[in-house]
């Protein structure tokens, strides 16, 4: 295998080199290069998305807000909420890593549906030049939830616009979803039985059990928000006979869920990274493969939590509580399972190791916060305010962007060919880290004394803490444009990669790196269980 | 003939593989669909709930005798498409062209008949939701919601239909340059999976938008 | 599929309509009405069974369609859990109708 695959390599054959035209680029099949287009254009837009934290909090630096009007904070809020869910946290880690790797790692030689996989980029393209346009041209006041009735009648901004957008690549979503499931039922390499699969293919067919069954529901119910703003008439017009909560239970219908769409993929990526960096087989597969798929049902069953004080019946605010904690449990088993994969284990601390640690760490915060926010008593007082704007920004951005610059680190000489700089690597993750906490940890005990969220303004005693978040967020701006220099250096100077730099189980390192546009010279047979990593014997490291 | 030496895209084991793979993709977007529609369902339980009598005032307002005909004529239409399937199964090009066509007209004559005569009424008596709309007093605010889940629903469905025939359309045209046979018909059972379907949505919907609201 | 089983389905499928249809001229209840989905609910297994032969392709397509329902059923269910239990406070102020205005 290694030097058919070593032969091939230095051949220089790879999905890469077979037709530099623009065109073979933009009208590809390739799924290795859908990801290549879906990763430049995720990147365009997270850092518009970043540009708007960035002007969130420069604004409260001062108690009375550095920009002068509410409606332009408002504005800039939604803008990043708006641009980071939908067009950067929801498809990042599917559409680049899982595009690429799927196949691979499935043994395959392109996903089910390869034309579907295209069309899904140009669907995301569309949908998210309307969103840019109309938030360029005066952009949305509502914030990203889009809650009724201030969208369907008092908000001046661009608001049909923006849901058809968003309704457009919701369809791309669920493309990307579909295209999974199918491929993984149905394209796995002969002796790849669904408990030898690794827990990177489990997640993503979680992630697209999601995708797939909750984006239709937004899709109608920003339908049905469009209708009731262009004709002044609706199902959400309390005045009208309609129920304004209504809109909020179908799209927390969509929304939770979609918060699992971001994070479970990382804890695949991070699944990957453990016990390649540890030299161990995961442990307790079968109950990280189980969670996996516990997350992405029960996640479905939790929506009601982030309405307890919207006036929901005390009935269902109990019955969603108490789901609320259920999905607690899962998450909780993968957290165990990870920490006990590193006990005793041979432990290299490379880049992709440190951001996956990271995502541990910073997960496990914004999980259990997450537990003092289901909880109906402390909701009461906690809800709206920045301790859960904490909360679930050390899940989606601590978390979540940790884990998807693991997995780019990881698998990177795989993509690319080529290595990234380590020592830089490793001072990317650190700075990252340290940023991030520092940023969001203050907004906590913000929350917890009572500021609350997505005001231009606020009381002058809570300044300091402020500040320090303000603050933070430049050095996680240096975190986040750090990775941008130097794996793009690495394109063009970083030195070669092996099939299997990293030493790693997965049939995505048994072809060379980057691989032929076919994937692999011949289908490979999978013999053995996932995470074979030989035990080295005490004694060897001594 | 060997069924491995039918063309299939290089990622499949075999034309029949990527045949029954086709299927399975299919239906999965149909399940993704039954998830679109059920925002809908959603809207109808709880907009009734709150406002029985005016929703159900509104349901009184619908033309039975159409809807009926409408379902009639779609069970009709996915019937023959279904007839369809089964003649290309049998390398019968000519009867598989014939009940698509008949298909295809009857698909046709749905929506004439749903936004040519019904919906063309329908605002005519002024029962788009609306300043104008022609029911007042207690019941106009449950049979303005009504009317808001009946347009959405039936344009959203209709526009689901009109899909339906550019994909049977696309059917007739490829059988029409003899692309099927027995050996390879996956096109054509595909579209019939999703032209049962848009059959299916309506079936649910008749009796919500039709039969339910009109109540003693 | 036979041309005789494909007709028989489809009578089948008019005949129940026909049911439901004449059923709904019953003098039935308003809160028993829902009911009448009860055909429609039975149609529609039918469309699945036979049109589009849901017992014919990889197992996976049935896997498929219950996840579907599975889902439309916890939709549904969850969604109305909160408006059916819900009180609602009437506000004697308000001019324009709500839906407190129009208890069930």
């Amino acid at each position: 295998m290694s030097a058919a695959a070593g032969a091939a390599a230095l051949s220089g054959e790879s999905y890469l080199t077979d037709g530099f035209s623009l065109r073979s680029w933009l009208l590809t099949t390739d799924h290795k290069r859908i990801a290549i287009l879906y990763l430049a254009s995720i990147t365009v837009f997270f850092f518009i998305g970043a540009a708007g934290a960035a002007l969130v909090r420069y604004n409260l630096i001062v108690p009375e807000g550095l920009i002068k009007s509410a409606e332009t904070y408002n504005r800039l809020f939604t803008m990043h909420g708006v641009v980071m869910v939908w067009f950067f946290l929801v498809p990042a880690v599917p559409v680049t890593l899982g595009n690429f790797i799927v196949p691979l790692m499935l043994g395959a030689r392109d996903l089910a549906f390869p034309k579907l996989n295209l069309v899904s980029w140009y669907l995301f393209m569309l949908g998210g030049a309307i969103v840019l346009y109309s938030l360029f041209t005066g952009g949305v006041d509502t914030g990203w939830t889009f809650y009724t009735p201030l969208t369907t009648q008092y908000s001046k901004g661009h608001v049909v616009a923006t849901v058809i957008g968003i309704f457009i690549a919701g369809f791309s979503s669920i493309a990307t979803g579909l295209n999974f499931i199918v491929s993984i039922h149905r394209l796995r390499a002969p002796g790849m039985t669904w408990f030898r699969m690794p827990v990177f293919l489990w997640s993503l067919y979680a992630t697209s059990v999601i995708l797939v069954l909750a984006t239709p529901v937004l899709a109608m119910t920003l339908v049905l928000l469009a209708f009731e703003r262009i004709f002044h008439i609706g199902v959400f017009d309390p005045t009208l006979g309609g129920d304004p909560l209504l809109f909020q239970h179908l799209f927390w219908f969509y929304s939770h869920p979609a918060v699992y769409i971001m994070i479970l993929p990382g804890f695949g990526i991070v699944s990957e990274i453990v016990p390649a960096f540890s030299r161990k087989p995961l442990f307790g597969y079968t109950f990280v493969v189980w969670a996996s798929i516990g997350i992405a049902v029960i996640s479905f069953l939790v929506w009601g939590h982030h309405m307890f004080v919207a006036g929901t019946s005390l009935f269902s605010a109990l019955v969603f509580s108490i789901l609320s904690y259920m999905v607690a449990v899962p998450s909780a088993i993968k957290v165990f399972n990870w920490i006990g994969t590193l006990h005793k284990g041979f432990i290299r601390f490379d880049a992709p190791m440190l951001y996956a640690l990271g995502f541990i760490g910073l997960f496990t915060m914004g999980g259990l916060t997450g537990l003092f926010v289901a909880a109906l008593a402390a909701d009461v007082h906690l809800t709206q305010t920045y301790f859960v704007v904490a909360h679930f920004h050390y899940v989606m951005v601590g978390g979540m962007v940790s884990a998807f610059f693991a997995g780019l680190h990881y698998w990177w000489p795989k993509i690319t060919g080529r290595h990234y700089p380590e020592m830089w690597g490793r001072a990317g993750a650190l700075i990252i880290f340290i940023g991030f906490h520092l940023t969001f940890f203050p907004q906590f005990i913000l929350g917890y004394l009572g500021m609350p969220r997505r005001y231009h303004s606020y009381a002058p005693e809570f300044q300091v803490l402020n500040v320090l978040s303000s603050a933070g967020t430049t050095i996680l701006a240096a975190g986040y444009l750090l990775p941008l220099g130097y794996l793009t250096w690495s394109l063009l100077r970083g030195e070669r990669a092996a099939p299997n730099p990293w030493d790693a189980t997965g049939l995505e390192w048994q072809t060379p790196s980057p691989p032929p546009t076919e994937n692999f010279v011949a289908t490979p047979v999978v013999t053995e269980e996932p995470y074979a990593y030989p035990r080295p014997k005490p004694q060897a490291t001594s | 003939m060997s069924d491995a030496a039918l063309p299939h895209a290089f990622q499949y084991e075999s034309a029949r593989h990527q045949a029954r793979t086709a299927i399975a993709g299919m239906w999965l977007f149909l399940a993704s669909e039954v998830l679109f529609f059920g925002v809908l369902f959603l809207s109808w339980i709880v907009c009734r709930h709150w406002n029985q009598a005016g929703f159900d005032a509104g349901a009184r307002q619908t033309a039975l005798a159409i809807g009926t005909l409408n379902t009639v004529i779609l069970i009709t239409s996915s019937a023959f498409y279904t007839a369809g399937v089964a003649f290309i199964e049998a390398s019968n090009t000519r009867r598989l062209i014939q009940c698509c066509a008949l298909a295809w007209v009857l698909g046709l004559a749905f929506l004439i008949l749903k936004f040519g005569i019904e919906w063309h009424e329908d605002l005519a008596r002024h029962l788009f939701p609306g300043p104008r709309f022609a029911i007042t007093g207690e019941l106009r605010t449950g049979a303005q919601l009504f009317f808001v889940f009946y347009f959405v629903a039936t344009a959203l469905h209709g526009l689901h239909l009109l899909a339906g025939l550019g994909l049977v359309g696309w059917i007739i045209r490829r059988a029409g340059r003899g692309e099927f046979s027995a050996q390879y018909s996956t096109p054509v059972a595909v579209v019939g999976l999703y032209w049962s379907f848009v059959d299916m949505v309506w079936i649910v919907l008749f009796p919500l938008i039709y039969l339910i609201g009109r109540g003693p | 599929m036979s041309p005789r089983r494909l007709l028989l389905t489809w009578g089948l499928l008019l005949g129940v309509l026909a049911i439901e249809v004449g059923a709904s001229f019953l003098p039935i209840g308003r809160p028993a009405r829902p009911l009448l989905l009860l055909p429609a609910l039975l149609m529609v297994g039918m469309v699945a069974a036979i049109f589009m032969q849901i017992g014919r392709g990889p197992t996976v397509v049935r896997l498929f369609a219950a996840a579907g329902l599975l889902w439309l059923l916890i939709l549904l269910a969850l969604g109305s859990l909160d408006p059916l239990t819900r009180i609602v406070y009437p506000v004697p102020a308000m001019e324009r109708a709500t839906p407190a205005a129009n208890p069930p």
